[in-house]
C-alpha cells in the first residue's frame, strides 16, 4: 500500500465518519488462513462483490498464513475469546484448512450454519461431511477442493497406468522416468504415500474415517516394502514445484502433482501445453478448504450471506474454477452452467466430475495420517 | 556492585535470548513437550528414525569442510604466491562473490545449475565434453557439497588470504632462494603459519553447514537427507518437538567437538 492511499483512504474514511451516522457502515470481518493468494481473493474479488451486493457493509480480511500452522491461529484466536467469555466474537467469516476446521468443530468453537443458506444444499461431497474424521456437517461449506493426479507427457507415455498395480509395473519397465516428492517435501508426495497406502495397506475406508486403532500399523509390513522397492526405480523430485520443474525439462515424463497447481504453470507458459493428468485407480487424496463462522460470530447474518455468496454458483465459476484452477467447492453439475465451456472442458477433461467423486480421496484422519508418515520414515527411508 | 549493575542488561538479554531457550529445548528433549517425567524417549526415537541422517550428516558437513580447507588455501595461497598480476587481481576480484549470496539463493541457483538438464550439463553438452545421454543430475549429496563448498570457501579463503598476507615474507623468500617449488612453499612453509586461522574459519563453517536448511531441503530431495530437514519435518508435520529437540542436541554435540577444539586453541595462543 503506497502513502498516498493510505493518505486517500484516512481522508475518505475521515469524510465518511463525518457525514454518516455511525451504524450505517457494518464491518464483516473475514480471517484466512492459506497463503497470501486467499487474502487476495478476498481483497479484490469476493469482498468488492459482496459489498456491491449489501451496500453499507464493508468487507475487512486477515490473513494467518498458508498450512495447518496459520488456520492454528484462527483457532486459538477463537479459544481465547471464547475462554474470555465474550459474548460477541470479532471473527465472522472463517476461511480454514481441513485438519484445524475439524478441530475448531470439535471444541465447539464453530456455528451450525450450512441449513440456512441456499447453496447449502449443493454440496454432497464426503468432505462437506467429514474433516480427517470428524463429523462437521452443517459446520462448513468447502471453498474448493484441491486434487492431486499424476501429471504425465503423452508423447512419451501414450497409455499412461490406470491404477498402482500398473504403475508398478511401468516404473519397473522404465526406471527413473516416474518422479515423487517422497513425503518430506511437499504434500504431493504426500498424497501419493497416502494413496499407496490405501491401495495395499487394506481397508482405506477405516483410514479415511476411522475409528482408530492403534494396532493397525503393525499390519502394514508388506506394503512399506514394496513402496521401498518401487522407490528404487523412481526420482525423487524436490518439491511440489519441483516434480513439475522436472517434467517441464524432461527429467522425468509422470509425477504427481496438485491439478491446481498443474493448471496455473500450465497457463503460465512454464509447462509444455500438451501435459495430461491422469487420477489412478482407487485414487488419491484431495482436501477442501473451508467456510465456516464462528459459533458467536458478531454478524451471523451478514457472514451467512457472505459465505451464500461465496459458494453459489456463479462465483465458484468464476472465482473459484476460472481464476485459480481449483475444483469447485459444490457440486460441480451446479457450477458448469455458469462456465464458460472452454473453461470447463480445461478442467474436467483428464479428470471427469465421474472420476473425481469416484477416485479423489480424503485424506486419513489424523491418528492413522501421522502412523503413515512415520511408518514411511522408519520404514521405507531410514 | 556497580560492576554487576553494568553487565545485568546484556546478561539478561543472554538469558532471556540464549539461555532460557537453549535450557528449555534441552528440557524438551529429555520430556514430553517440557513437561511430564524425564526419559530418553525422544533419542531412541530419533536414532531409530534418523541413524542413516545422522551419519549423512557428519559425512556431508565434513566432507564439505575438507574441500573447503583445501581450495581456501589454494586460493589464498595464489593470491599470496601468485606471480601473474592480472590474475591474482581478477581471482582477488572474484572470489568473494558468493559471501554475499544467502545459502537459500544459492540453493535455487544450483537447483537450476546442477539439474539433469541444467545448465551445467547443457554447456557439457553442446561443447561436446560428454553426450546427452551421459548427463546426470548432481542434486543430491553432491549437490549439497557443492553448495556448501561454493558458499563456505569464500568466506574461510578470506580470512586464509588475510593471514598470509600478514606472515613474514622472508620465510618465503628464503624457500625460494633454495630452490623450493610454490606448491612445496606454500604446504610446508605457509600453511604451517596460518593453521591456527584456517582451522577457525573451517570450523565456524562447519557449524554453519550443520544449521543450514534450505539447502538440503531444496536440492537432495531423496533419502537420506541432513538432520535440519528432518528437525523441521517434526515440528511441520506431527508437531512432535521432543524427537526435533533430541535431533536439535545431538547437532549440539556435533558443533560441540569441534567448538572445543576451538576453545583449546584459542586459549593456547592466549597462554602463549
Amino acid at each position: 500500500m503506497t502513502l498516498k492511499s493510505v493518505l486517500t483512504g484516512a481522508i475518505s474514511g475521515a469524510v465518511i465518519a463525518v457525514s454518516m451516522p455511525a451504524s450505517a457502515e457494518t464491518q464483516l470481518n473475514v480471517i484466512t488462513g492459506g497463503s497470501q493468494n486467499m487474502v487476495e481473493y478476498v481483497t479484490d474479488y469476493l469482498g468488492p462483490l459482496f459489498e456491491e451486493k449489501y451496500p453499507g457493509v464493508k468487507v475487512r480480511v486477515t490473513g494467518t498464513g498458508p498450512g495447518d500452522a496459520g488456520s492454528q491461529k484462527i483457532l486459538e484466536k477463537l479459544e481465547a475469546q471464547s475462554a474470555a467469555g465474550k459474548e460477541q466474537w470479532d471473527i465472522d467469516v472463517i476461511v480454514a484448512a481441513q485438519k484445524k476446521t475439524g478441530e475448531m468443530k470439535e471444541m465447539g468453537l464453530l456455528a451450525d450454519f450450512r441449513g440456512n443458506i441456499e447453496t447449502g444444499k449443493m454440496v454432497t461431497r464426503e468432505t462437506a461431511e467429514n474433516a480427517l474424521g470428524v463429523y462437521v456437517g452443517g459446520y462448513v461449506m468447502p471453498m474448493f477442493h484441491s486434487q492431486t493426479a499424476i501429471a504425465y507427457n503423452p508423447a512419451l507415455v501414450p497409455n499412461p497406468p490406470e491404477s498402482y498395480d500398473e504403475l508398478r509395473e511401468w516404473v519397473k519397465k522404465y526406471p527413473k522416468q516416474f518422479g515423487y516428492n517422497g513425503i518430506k517435501n511437499g504434500m504431493s508426495g504426500v498424497a501419493f504415500v497416502t494413496g499407496w497406502m490405501y491401495t495395499y495397506a487394506g481397508d482405506a475406508k477405516t483410514l479415511q474415517s476411522g475409528p482408530y486403532d492403534a494396532a493397525k500399523k503393525e499390519t502394514w509390513a508388506q506394503a512399506y516394502a514394496d513402496l521401498k522397492a518401487f522407490n528404487e526405480n523412481v526420482t525423487f523430485t524436490p518439491g511440489n514445484a519441483g516434480t513439475l520443474d522436472m517434467l517441464n525439462r524432461g527429467e522425468i515424463v509422470m509425477g504427481p502433482v496438485w491439478v491446481d497447481m498443474f493448471y496455473s504453470w500450465q497457463g503460465d507458459g512454464r509447462i509444455p501445453p500438451n501435459l495430461k493428468l491422469k487420477l489412478i485407480a482407487p485414487g488419491m487424496p484431495g482436501q477442501p478448504y473451508y467456510y465456516a463462522t464462528p459459533a458467536k460470530a458478531a454478524n451471523k447474518e451478514l457472514a451467512e450471506k457472505f459465505i451464500e455468496l461465496a459458494t453459489s454458483p456463479a462465483v465458484q465459476a468464476e472465482g473459484i474454477v476460472n481464476r485459480f484452477n481449483w475444483y469447485p467447492g459444490i457440486d460441480a453439475d451446479h457450477v458448469k452452467a455458469s462456465l464458460d465451456e472452454k473453461v470447463w472442458s480445461k478442467l474436467f477433461t483428464d479428470v471427469t466430475p465421474l472420476e473425481l467423486a469416484q477416485k479423489g480421496k480424503p485424506f486419513p484422519i489424523g491418528p492413522y495420517f501421522d502412523d503413515i508418515k512415520e511408518g514411511y520414515e522408519k520404514q521405507v527411508s531410514n | 556492585m556497580g560492576a554487576i549493575l553494568l553487565v545485568a542488561p546484556a546478561l539478561l538479554m543472554i538469558g532471556f535470548l540464549f539461555v532460557y531457550p537453549f535450557g528449555y529445548s534441552v528440557v524438551s528433549a529429555f520430556t514430553d513437550n517440557g513437561e511430564g517425567s524425564w526419559h530418553i524417549a525422544n533419542f531412541t526415537k530419533a536414532v531409530e528414525f534418523y541413524s542413516k541422517d545422522i551419519l549423512f550428516t557428519i559425512v556431508i558437513v565434513s566432507l564439505s569442510t575438507a574441500i573447503i580447507g583445501i581450495l581456501a588455501v589454494a586460493i589464498a595461497g595464489y593470491l599470496t604466491l601468485g606471480e601473474n598480476k592480472t590474475a591474482v587481481a581478477i581471482l582477488k576480484w572474484l572470489y568473494r562473490w558468493p559471501l554475499f549470496i544467502p545459502f537459500i539463493v544459492s540453493a535455487q541457483l544450483m537447483r537450476t545449475f546442477l539439474a539433469k538438464n541444467g545448465m551445467m550439463n547443457n554447456i557439457l553438452t553442446s561443447s561436446g565434453i560428454i553426450e546427452p545421454l551421459a548427463a546426470q543430475s548432481y542434486l543430491d549429496w553432491r549437490g549439497i557439497v557443492i553448495t556448501f563448498v561454493w558458499k563456505q570457501t569464500p568466506f574461510v579463503a578470506l580470512l586464509v588470504a588475510g593471514a598470509m598476507a600478514s606472515i613474514d615474507r622472508t620465510t618465503i623468500d628464503a624457500g625460494r632462494i633454495f630452490g623450493a617449488s610454490r606448491l612445496r612453499i606454500l604446504i610446508e612453509l605457509v600453511v604451517p603459519q596460518i593453521a591456527t586461522t584456517l582451522m577457525v574459519g573451517l570450523i565456524l563453517s562447519y557449524v554453519v553447514m550443520l544449521s543450514v536448511l534450505s539447502v538440503p531441503l531444496m536440492i537432495n530431495a531423496q533419502s537420506p537427507t541432513m538432520l535440519t530437514v528432518d528437525m523441521a519435518w517434526r515440528i511441520n508435520s506431527y508437531g512432535d518437538y521432543g524427537v526435533a529437540n533430541a535431533l536439535g542436541i545431538m547437532s549440539y554435540l556435533f558443533t560441540g567437538v569441534v567448538a572445543w577444539f576451538y576453545l583449546r586453541q584459542s586459549l593456547k595462543d592466549k597462554g602463549a
